[in-house]
């Protein structure tokens, strides 16, 4: 295992930010296993792409437009992924950790017999071995997972965790050619895509979070959401909130929701559940507003506000925008 | 139509998890094994499409697990699986990703399945990438994430949740379905079904009785734990008792400025 492999993973040439974070992340590593650093963009729009990606420190950037990837559910990135693994040789894969990262690698994971570094956070090189750490149990646990000698490996790797930096020499791009293999299965019928030009929950450097404390749906849009976008941050909820309607589960932050580590999260009327510390517990400042001085969320927060939310939100939006200004 | 629903058993995802500081390892006395919250929900599935399915459709629970905890699979007897199937060997400790789904899919390939429910993530290890490791050593197609499902004339028909919104998608049986939490809440066992449970088969299986080609446990395995520690400790931050609006968001924003967040 010596190059490593970064997995773009896009909608028609457009991408999220933790495929610079791995780019940047993967010429340290190349460097330190002494090979070279790929990336692998296919699908409508990669050549597009390609030029971005191709300003990070890469060697190469491998490329295929093919429409396929937007008929076929995942059978044809699998492929190609595999392909060029075998073209660049012995090498790490560097996959975001999101729905569909993690199916790609358990199914690379199959075809390569490789060993998978879940949701990482940190590589440690010591030898040409290359160790992933990775929290577990929501949080609970950080683990460090070495992977054995073989020709490759996989790590999923968790957003928001390492740094991106462009620079560079400037990599050469390359025409992927399709490889030919069995016909591919899961046919997509219909994609629709919601809630666009929200930021992504798992992203966003500032979550700001209501729970059962809101009362109802209606203060997601008039109380946080404000302060969310004055911070440029979004907006997520408890399960509490999620479960009553309030809002839909793909903002629900916790055990059986999302995971964010946001530089700043601020929990709105939430009072702190098991369930939902382990969705946020690794943000980096944690700011509570309660109306009880004695929820649990005060164990885990650098500070807790008890006071009424109502009164508390709108002015702190306006100290913040007027900061702005 | 045969369905198969894998289950894990984990420990219960709403106590708190403390690491023994003498052993470095995992306290789990006093903690009580459970379904994997997740699982519960692709047995939800299971049972819906039984439901729909009508007929001779039967759903089985396939897991692998130390022997101690073959009992807790009566839970998921009791919501309504007709039988199930409880891999366990001491050969199969230490097991990472690969290893499982190779054990996983050479007990899956004996036991045999029109559809295969794998819940979307597990509580405790949490890679999350088992389901698609598992339908590449099926040899079958491979949709996660599903809310809604319907099968009709051999073609499963899924709605699935994408990281930006959702996507229909079909393919041919037999199939590996992975469900999102949207699918439905899983059921309650009713005390008919607890009660019922007591005499449903728990077929054993061994590492003997699937036949492995390849090493599993910890010789098979691609990766190997070196260490494992508590996260870096968050002491108890301040508290204030805001007497007003303005003075509750002016504690704020001084923090937001003391930390350079503003």
């Amino acid at each position: 295992m010596k190059n490593v492999i970064v997995y773009v993973e896009h909608r028609r040439g457009e991408t999220r930010k933790v495929t610079f974070e791995m780019a940047t992340e993967a010429r340290t590593l190349a460097d330190a296993l002494g090979g070279q650093a790929h990336a692998v963009i296919v699908g409508p729009g990669a050549t597009t792409l390609a030029e971005q990606v191709k300003t990070y420190p890469l060697n190469g950037v491998y490329v295929n437009d093919d429409p396929d990837l937007d008929t076929y559910l995942l059978d044809p990135a699998v492929d190609y992924v595999e392909a060029a693994a075998r073209a660049i040789g012995p090498s790490l894969i560097l996959i975001p950790n999101t729905l569909s990262g993690r199916d790609l690698a358990g199914r690379l994971a199959a075809r390569l017999g490789a060993g998978i570094g879940a949701d990482v956070t940190e590589f440690k090189i010591e030898n040409g071995t290359v160790a992933c750490v990775s929290p577990k149990m929501g949080g609970a646990l950080i683990t460090t997972c070495a992977i054995k000698p073989a020709e490759y490996g996989i790590a999923t790797v968790r957003p928001n965790a390492f740094a991106a930096a462009a620079g560079g020499a400037g990599a050469t791009m390359q025409t992927l050619e399709k490889p030919s293999g069995k016909p591919y299965a899961a046919v997509i019928e219909e994609d629709v895509e919601e809630g666009s030009g929200e930021l992504a929950l798992e992203e966003a450097p500032v979550v700001v979070a209501g729970g059962r404390g809101l009362g109802g749906p209606e203060p997601f849009d008039t109380l946080l959401k404000p302060l969310a976008h004055a911070l440029g941050g979004a907006v997520g909820a408890s399960r509490a909130a999620a479960d009553a309607g309030w809002v839909p589960y793909s903002l629900q932050i916790g055990q059986t929701g999302k995971t964010v580590t946001p530089n700043l999260y601020i929990a709105v009327g939430i009072s702190g559940a098991i369930q939902h510390k382990v969705g946020m517990r690794s943000s980096g400042a944690i700011v509570a507003i309660n109306k009880d001085a004695a929820a649990a969320i005060a164990e885990f927060s650098d500070l807790l506000v008890v006071g009424d939310a109502f009164k508390i939100v709108p002015e702190l939006t306006r100290l913040v925008e007027a900061a702005k200004a | 139509m045969k369905i198969v629903v894998t289950v894990k058993l984990v420990p219960d995802p709403n106590a708190e998890k403390r690491i023994d500081s003498a052993t470095k390892r995992l306290v789990r006395s006093g903690v009580e094994t459970v379904l994997n919250p997740y699982d519960e929900y692709a047995l939800e599935a299971a049972l819906q499409l039984k439901e729909r399915a009508g007929g001779d459709t039967s759903v089985v629970v396939f897991s692998m697990a130390p022997e101690a905890l073959k009992e807790t699979l009566r839970k998921a007897l009791a919501m309504g699986a007709d039988e199930a199937v409880f891999l366990s060997d001491a050969g199969l400790e230490g097991s990472d990703v690969w290893a499982t789904a190779y054990a996983m899919s050479q007990a899956l390939k004996k036991i045999g399945f029109d559809l295969l429910i794998v819940g979307g993530l597990t509580d405790d290890g949490s890679t999350g990438a088992v389901p698609g490791a598992l339908a590449e050593h099926l040899g079958v197609p491979c949709i996660t994430n599903a809310r809604k499902a319907e099968i009709a004339d051999g073609t499963l028909r899924v709605e699935r949740e994408t990281d930006s919104g959702y996507q229909t998608v079909r393919g041919p049986l037999p199939a590996l379905l992975t469900t999102a939490l949207t699918f439905g809440e899983p059921r309650y066992a009713s005390l008919k079904g607890i009660m019922g449970a007591k005499k449903k088969t728990i077929a054993p299986l061994t590492l003997a009785d699937i036949g492995l080609d390849l090493a599993v446990g910890s010789d098979g395995a691609k990766m190997q734990l070196e260490a494992f520690a508590p996260p870096p400790a968050r002491g108890k931050g301040r508290t204030v008792e805001a007497a007003d609006g303005a003075a509750g968001a002016q504690a704020i924003f001084d923090f937001l400025k003391e930390k350079k967040l503003v």
